[in-house]
């Protein structure tokens, strides 16, 4: 069963007609990106079942490639004189006269990497009511001093077809799935923040195989009532040790914005030129993976039709290579790695994670606990950000905790820690053998959104700075 | 469509969803162009042009509500689109508070807010890159070891229609235009494992119509000399100190202040704001300001996404919370009215005060003259502050050299209500808008 009809209702002759004119200037590739995308979403609220949404994305763009030149259109309605038109103004990147070969289209064989039992989109509204009363209920009664609570479900199906001047057709049914839990806590006029959420490229087996309504929901509540009990924290270097899943979000920062190939094709980034070189510890080795079954940032292709792929990074403190695009690829002569990925058609791709990991080391996690005197563990963020440049990057935790003498103390609250990537990852000194992928709630915002996964063994840093509001030997005990 | 016929589209759809069992129903119709040109070293990098167009149809059935939407704007898919919207709505629960805004305050504020530039269209394609080569030049000019990362021109043009089930129905137009240089430059740190270290910045003019953009070269040398006055940028050592924020760190602050009184994080107790209505939050020097009619302004509006007239809001006045920014539901949910800001602010902005940069300045022996805000720890909900930063230290009055790699820590109702000064400068190449502030003292954390 096709979720949207036809596949756009072109056929081949019409694609074939559509490269022709594309590539009349003297483009050198192009490729028509077709897409329906239909996202659902239910939140909760104040406890009613406040809204419903459903929001249809249709539409299809078309790229021209001349050297690391692009040009770009899109249309809304799929018709020929319109994406005609579309044509004429994406062959405009190139400026001679040539004319084309006709390309031959052939589909291109692909493992399927989200496997679906029970998809979301089109389960009935009741049952996705059901689950969203189950995980307001659950925040609720965890603890009275949980005073707000909002539940959403979002679900999507996204409908693709690529097509590329190199002959290749493509066509795909991306699902994703998201539930997430936001409670407000208070107590003597404190009030803090709860959140949990997960999902990926799943369905509705999500809530058996991996994480309940109910789990989401208490979780949200137990964050919401640690903060209530944490403490501003303190400010300066000091150790810092993250535990494993979640804290990904500082490999993404820190590594994987810098080893996008369009930063290094401009020069702007701090790893130009340095394959082969020294960039980490020995015992960091980095991994993009679009692959990882379900998982929400794996992709059966790319959005230029590039299979995906898993891509050492850095292995064992040496840089091995970049996350590539057409363009960039081309331009270093290797193959693509299937990392050119777009929001939506309104947009040509750009190199992008997929799901990016640290690969694991032989410490373990207790004893990475146990050795640190003076420090802080990180277990779940809000997010981060990286100076490509500079290399400077910030992530923010949510839960957090002082260590002390090799025991986790006291829960931490208003702090970012920053860093400079080259640095912090040659001061990894310690990576645990408990590998795991975050749950599905991450999206990427460079310029464009998109949903990546993150993941990492607990890993110890010697030394990074801590930017709490405390300073003094023995902050973080106390509040005045 | 024209903005005639995107009115006749909009009424038409509401004009169905009642008729498919919706008892209210509001439509908005956005039509967008947009154009963008960015080249780098002397080629075009990126060449984008195109017409999007959605639509967003909130309807509801016993004050049950749904929101639906597309980009596919053919008649089939809009009435099939209704016909579920009507479906998703009965499923949901009954909202009391829910209610179409009162008929008197429907309606589009007279005069012309100079937000629509008519030769926005005119330009061609060819002038738009040429501008963007010529801005490239410029830059290269100036200094040979500057890195282009990206020169470009981009506008856009925008309609807007929105009709509701109380008879209202009405459009408006608005253009943008941006001119932007982005650029690097390479660093050799002293220490450290940071081997191919850069330093960026950038500069962008932005304004309704293209004649008002600042000149090329004007753009160029700002960017060259913020991207290589970075360079030999440290780590300062941990300590509190006094803070100038530039224009635009202050507007990064506004923009969580924006958050904080939006009415929806307020009934929903997620601000650090709550309760706080009618209190002294922040110093006297501080006023905030939305004003959706300023003629000619980026967030200037007619009326907002609900159809409510546009008006202006004193959110702080002297540093007194005055009123939080309102939607009709909002204001309903906290026995208020509406501030007709349904969809968020207009031009938000910081009142300037009397100073002029150079005196605020001037007021300090050693504090930080902060650039850049970094990473999501700006917590507008609990109103803890610790962002990642860079700018400049000071030392006896002036500029002395450049910081990287710190936080600076502190609490949204501490920073506001030390705020000592306030420049005479106000940027406004955004709706959210502000001038230079200096606060008294916050906590970095570097070395």
């Amino acid at each position: 069963m096709l979720p949207y009809k036809d596949y756009f209702g072109v056929d081949d002759s019409l694609m074939q007609k559509l490269f022709s004119i594309a590539l009349s200037r003297g483009g050198s590739y192009c490729d028509l990106f077709f897409e329906h995308t239909i996202l659902n979403q239910i939140t909760m609220e104040e406890g009613i079942v406040k809204q419903g949404e459903k929001a249809i994305g249709h539409g299809m763009g078309i790229r021209v490639v001349k050297g690391e030149g692009t040009g770009y259109a899109y249309t809304e309605e799929i018709s020929f004189e319109k994406m005609k038109e579309a044509a004429r103004t994406a062959s405009a990147i190139a400026d001679a006269k040539t004319n084309t070969a006709p390309v031959a289209l052939a589909s291109v064989p692909f493992t399927n990497r989200y496997p679906i039992e029970e998809p979301t989109t089109g389960t009935p509204l009741k049952k996705k009511i059901e689950w969203i009363e189950e995980a307001e209920r659950a925040a609720h009664e965890y603890d009275p001093r949980i005073v707000k609570v909002s539940v959403s479900l979002a679900d999507d199906l996204s409908t693709v077809q690529i097509a590329t001047s190199g002959g290749a057709i493509l066509r795909d049914v991306r699902p994703m799935l998201r539930f997430s839990v936001n409670v407000v806590a208070e107590a003597n006029g404190n009030r803090q923040i709860g959140a949990s959420s997960g999902g990926g490229r799943i369905g509705n087996e999500y809530f058996t195989l991996r994480i309940s309504p109910r789990e989401h929901g208490r979780e949200a509540a137990r964050q919401g009532i640690l903060l209530l009990g944490a403490v501003d924290a303190p400010a300066g270097p000091m150790e810092l040790i993250l535990s494993h899943a979640e804290s990904g979000v500082l490999l993404h920062e820190t590594v994987g914005h810098p080893l996008e190939a369009d930063f290094i094709r401009k020069g702007t980034s701090a790893y130009t030129n340095r394959v082969g070189h020294k960039v980490a510890s020995n015992l960091v080795t980095v991994i993009d993976d679009g692959t990882i079954a379900n998982d929400r940032g794996s992709i059966n292709f790319d959005d230029e039709g590039t299979l995906s792929s898993s891509t050492v990074l850095i292995e064992n403190g040496i840089l091995r290579g970049y996350m590539h695009d057409r363009i960039s690829a081309t331009l270093f002569g290797v193959p693509p790695t299937g990392n050119g990925r777009r929001e939506t058609y309104k947009f040509p791709p750009a190199p992008r994670m997929t799901v990016t990991y640290l690969a694991n080391g032989a410490s373990d996690p207790e004893e990475i606990l146990r050795s640190t005197r003076r420090g802080i563990y990180c277990k779940s963020f809000r997010g981060g950000e990286v100076d490509i440049s500079n290399g400077d990057f910030v992530f923010v935790p949510v839960e957090a905790y002082l260590v002390e003498n090799g025991r986790i103390t006291v829960p931490v609250k208003n702090l970012t820690i920053i860093g400079n990537g080259p640095d912090v990852l040659s001061k990894v000194t310690m990576v645990g053998s408990d590998l795991a992928i975050s749950d599905g709630r991450w999206t990427c915002g460079k310029g464009q959104h998109v949903p990546v996964g993150v993941g990492l063994p607990t890993v110890k840093i010697s030394e990074i700075t801590v930017g709490g509001s405390e300073i003094g030997p023995r902050q973080g005990g106390t509040r005045p | 469509m024209t903005a005639d016929e995107m009115k006749r589209f909009a009424e038409r759809t509401v004009r169905s969803a009642r008729a498919s069992g919706a008892e209210t129903a509001e439509v908005t119709v956005l039509e967008r162009m947009e154009f963008a040109a960015e080249v780098r070293k002397g080629a075009i990098e990126k060449l984008i042009e195109s017409v999007s167009s959605t639509i967003d149809i909130q309807l509801s059935v016993d004050r049950r509500k749904a929101l639906v939407s597309s980009t596919d704007l053919s008649e089939e898919s809009i009435a099939a689109l209704i016909t579920e919207g009507v479906e998703l709505a009965k499923v949901m629960d009954r909202d009391e508070y829910f209610a179409l805004p009162d008929a008197a305050e429907l309606g589009a504020a007279g005069g012309d807010l100079g937000i629509f530039d008519a030769d926005a269209h005119a330009i061609p394609a060819e002038k738009k890159i040429a501008l963007a080569f010529e801005l490239e030049r410029n830059a290269l000019r100036i200094d040979r070891r500057i890195i282009p990362d990206g020169s470009s021109f981009s506008n856009s043009a925008r309609t807007i229609s929105f009709a509701n089930s109380l008879g209202f129905c009405d459009a408006y137009r608005r253009t943008s235009h941006t001119l932007a240089l982005s650029c690097a430059v390479e660093d050799r740190p002293a220490l450290g494992e940071n081997i191919g270290k850069r330093q960026s910045s950038y500069w962008y003019s932005t304004a309704i119509r293209a004649r008002d953009l600042e000149p090329v070269d004007e753009i160029a040398s700002k960017a060259v000399s913020r991207t290589l006055r970075k360079i030999g940028a440290r780590k300062p050592k941990t300590c509190e100190v006094p803070v100038v924020f530039d224009p635009e760190a202050t507007r990064d602050l506004l923009e969580s202040i924006a958050n904080a009184a939006s009415g929806g994080n307020i009934y929903r107790k997620s601000s650090f704001l709550v309760d706080r209505a009618g209190t002294q939050v922040g110093s006297p020097l501080v006023t905030i300001i939305d004003d959706a009619l300023m003629p000619g302004r980026l967030g200037s509006r007619p009326f907002d996404y609900e159809g409510v007239r546009a008006r202006r809001n004193v959110v702080f006045e002297k540093g007194l919370l005055k009123s939080y920014l309102l939607s009709s539901y909002q204001a309903r949910k906290l026995g208020l009215k509406t501030t007709g800001n349904a969809g968020g602010i207009s031009n938000l902005y910081i009142e300037p005060g009397p100073s002029a940069p150079r005196e605020i300045l001037a007021s300090i022996d050693q504090g930080l003259y902060l650039m850049t805000l970094s990473g999501p720890g700006a917590n507008w909900m609990t109103g803890d502050f610790s962002q990642g930063a860079q700018g400049f230290w000071i030392e006896n009055g002036e500029l002395s050299h450049p910081v990287d790699e710190f936080t600076l820590a502190s609490s949204f109702p501490a920073m506001l209500s030390r705020v000592v000064m306030v420049g005479d400068d106000i940027d406004w190449r955004s709706p959210i808008a502000a001038p230079t502030i200096k606060i008294e003292r916050m906590t970095l954390s570097g070395t």
